[in-house]
């Protein structure tokens, strides 16, 4: 298969790019690494009629220690996010999530920023960025703008971005020693799409956990927070009968959607095998 | 795949049948509808511009309306062809059912997909459809009454 014929500007800055996007509009696609975009070109699911390579762009890569943040650039590649230090050390849950997405070939060159802004609910960034507290860097005509990550996600493939802005990167709150997390993914092959995910983070003292984020991933438009499932356990000593009772509301408040093989029920169900999963798992660690 | 759901509308039951069968106000409430014409009482052709994620494609498609009840329901069996991405094609039941201070619409569709977007597209075609179904409501609910700036109740399911 093969794409319909496109013009093609490889971007040598971002004013470039925006004055790009605005005078091609909907015409135009950002390519970042391409592993969603290049497929739907070459299945002629979508036709653009010109593609702006913005992969040159040196302040859009790169993961550095900025003030009280980690910045991660919207090219940083899933493989960097895989092998850095700094993710390890200052957002160890990316670490965690990184080997769930698709296959080696495809996290070489598939970008944070990419998956960020596409917004696939089956997608491990977006419900990471949430669970870190990550801020997104937005760059228009207009200026600057930052968007925290639980108000990024606004429905199915739809984002806060507006069409004519760009995804610098993001900023993440650094995790000390005090911060557990766990990852979980369900799938029915690795690297195929989640069939359910849940990325939790929390702040641990002696057995109790304050300042908790469970979202969940693949079971929604979005990622969803079980935001009643956090208020049970924030502050509070976990023990079996409080997993028993986060498990109950993570199960009730979160609207779960059927997918083609996963009946909504199927989903509610993992959302609370999930939780149990992460609880348990960052009560050992 | 199926779509099934009832929306609350802030209006009068003739005025949201009227809506529903004028095109002026379809080719406004269809997200990315292009061109829209009625060709005979019972036959509406229109061609829309899907816009899902990663996915646009250009659908020519005709709609022919039967068991039509004024007022009160009606049937449309609908098909449309996006040239390489696939085609769509499928039957929906329309009925108007007056509820306290507006119209309660329910609607159930059967629909196959096929080709490309049914292949690719098959992981997120209902959630796909779910949400051209709100975002058509939204705007259909805002060309009746320009004033309301939101549907009160209601959302498809």
């Amino acid at each position: 298969m093969k794409a319909a014929a496109f013009d093609y500007i490889k971007a040598q800055s971002i004013p470039e790019v925006l004055a790009l996007m605005r005078e091609h509009g909907d015409d135009a696609r950002l390519m970042a690494g391409g592993q969603t975009l290049l497929a739907t070109l070459n299945m002629r699911l979508s036709e653009p009629q010109i593609l702006i390579d913005i992969t040159e762009l040196a302040e859009l890569k790169g993961i550095e220690l900025s003030g009280e943040h980690l910045w991660v650039g919207a090219l940083v590649t899933h493989t960097e996010i895989e092998n850095a230090p700094l993710i390890k050390k200052y957002a160890p849950i990316l670490q965690a999530a990184a080997p769930h997405i698709a296959h080696r070939a495809i996290r070489n060159l598939g970008t944070w920023g990419g998956s960020l802004v596409y917004g696939d609910p089956a997608a491990e960034w977006p419900a990471c960025s949430i669970a870190v507290n990550a801020t997104m860097v937005v760059r228009g005509l207009q200026g600057e703008r930052r968007i925290p990550a639980r108000d990024f996600f606004v429905d199915l493939y739809t984002t806060a971005l507006a069409p004519d802005e760009i995804l610098m990167g993001t900023e993440i709150p650094l995790a000390n020693a005090k911060d557990v997390f766990s990852f979980q993914e369900l799938a029915r092959r690795h690297g195929d799409y989640a069939v359910a995910g849940l990325a939790a983070v929390a702040k641990k003292t002696s057995q109790a956990l304050s300042d908790c984020n469970f979202v969940f991933f693949s079971v929604a438009t979005t990622p969803v927070a079980a935001v009643q499932a956090q208020n049970l356990v924030n502050g509070q000593v976990v023990n079996a009968e409080l997993i028993t009772a986060a498990v109950a509301a993570a199960r009730a408040e979160i609207e779960t959607m059927e997918d083609i093989t996963n009946s909504a029920a199927a989903k509610s169900h993992l959302v609370g095998v999930l939780l149990e999963r992460a609880l348990k798992k960052m009560l050992a660690d | 795949m199926e779509l099934n759901g009832e929306q609350f509308i802030a209006a009068s039951v003739p005025v949201v049948w009227r809506g529903l069968n004028d095109v002026a106000v379809l080719g406004k409430a269809i997200p990315g509808c292009e061109t829209i014409e009625r060709i005979s009482p019972e036959e509406v052709h229109a061609k829309v511009m899907f816009k899902i994620g990663p996915v646009r494609a250009r659908f020519a498609g005709k709609l022919l309306l039967s068991d039509v009840i004024e007022e009160k329901s009606c049937s449309m069996a609908f098909e449309g062809s996006g040239g390489a991405a696939g085609f769509a094609k499928g039957r929906s039941r329309v009925e108007l059912i007056s509820a306290e201070g507006g119209t309660l619409v329910r609607f159930t569709t059967e629909a196959s997909i096929g080709g490309k977007l049914g292949q690719i597209g098959g992981r997120l075609i209902s959630a796909s459809a779910k949400k051209i179904a709100d975002d058509f409501f939204e705007a259909f609910a805002k060309e009746l009454n320009p004033h309301a700036s939101e549907i009160t109740a209601g959302g498809a399911v």
